[in-house]
């Protein structure tokens, strides 16, 4: 689970072009798309949808699920484990 | 009578206030010059990073103006600061990189599409200090003084009553990079010319 979580930070850093952003900056549990967390807006979004279905083929067809799902590391690991398993 | 009244300059090793370097890069950082200047700044703005790095320059410029004179912002009602920038490069640092994504990944980017226009930076300045006023970016053969006062007088007349103005040139991990405030009325500061504009742009002001 902890290099799923790495890894999924190093793709959002590298997918997100968020160059300046080091794997250690962001916390498992820090808000993705809020100002005091990472601060990620709509387009990443977007992004963050293709960069599933790219590297980790689970396609987010359902927004309220990808609401639950793009609220932290945490959120999106569990979501992976989750799909990975049905 | 309009005053400039601070000035910050950026280039590819320091940062100066008016005329005084508050930061030095440090080579041998793994941080790039920009975080390291943003680290300095000790901010928490997330969004800093998802910035390109002619955004950055610009919101790096202003909020060590800010540190510098911090009743600036607050001295005038949101629409009245008016934000004037120009560089010679456009958003080409960035549009390259988009093309080399798009490229590579054989999809574009939407998060570096977003800075394929060197306006956007206006908008992150907007966002960042809730103005509301007039405001301009153009795109310059090479840094042109007479511009900057010309548009910034008519600017001063019609309105605004303060104006956060400058070069932001980025590109190819070139930086060059002077932005200014300018008010109405500000005795014992430099009056808004061109001589003092090119004295903020060579590290003299």
């Amino acid at each position: 689970m902890d290099s799923l979580k790495e890894d999924l930070k190093k793709q959002i850093i590298e997918q997100l072009n968020l160059e300046d952003l080091q794997v250690s900056d962001i916390d498992d549990n820090s808000l993705l798309f809020s100002a005091e967390g990472v601060g990620l807006d709509s387009i990443d979004a977007l992004e963050l949808i293709v960069l599933m279905e790219k590297f980790y083929g689970i396609q987010v067809t359902n927004p309220d699920e990808g609401k639950d799902a793009f609220l932290t590391i945490n959120t999106m690991a569990d979501y992976i484990e989750k799909k990975r398993n049905q | 009578m309009n005053f400039i009244t601070s000035c910050c300059r950026i280039t590819e090793k320091n940062c100066l206030i008016n005329g005084r370097i508050v930061a030095h890069k440090i080579e041998d950082s793994p941080e790039s010059w920009f975080k390291q200047l943003y680290k300095h700044l000790a901010l928490e703005y997330p969004k800093f990073y998802k910035m390109d790095m002619l955004s950055q320059a610009g919101f790096l410029a202003s909020e060590y103006l800010k540190k510098e004179y911090p009743e600036f912002i607050n001295s005038y009602a949101d629409d009245e600061i008016a934000l004037l920038f120009a560089n010679q490069e456009s958003s080409a640092d960035t549009d390259i990189r988009f093309k080399d994504s798009y490229r590579d990944h054989k999809s574009p980017s939407p998060s570096l599409f977003v800075y394929t226009l060197p306006n956007i930076v206006l908008g992150e300045l907007a966002i960042r200090n809730k103005l509301y006023g007039e405001n301009m970016f153009a795109v310059l053969p090479k840094f042109a003084p007479d511009f900057f006062l010309q548009y910034g007088n008519i600017l001063l007349s019609t309105g605004s009553k303060a104006l956060m103005a400058g070069w932001l040139g980025v590109l190819d991990g070139k930086v060059e990079v002077s932005v200014f405030l300018v008010e109405r009325d500000k005795d014992n500061r430099m009056p808004f010319s061109e001589e003092n504009m090119i004295k903020c742009f060579s590290d003299q002001a």
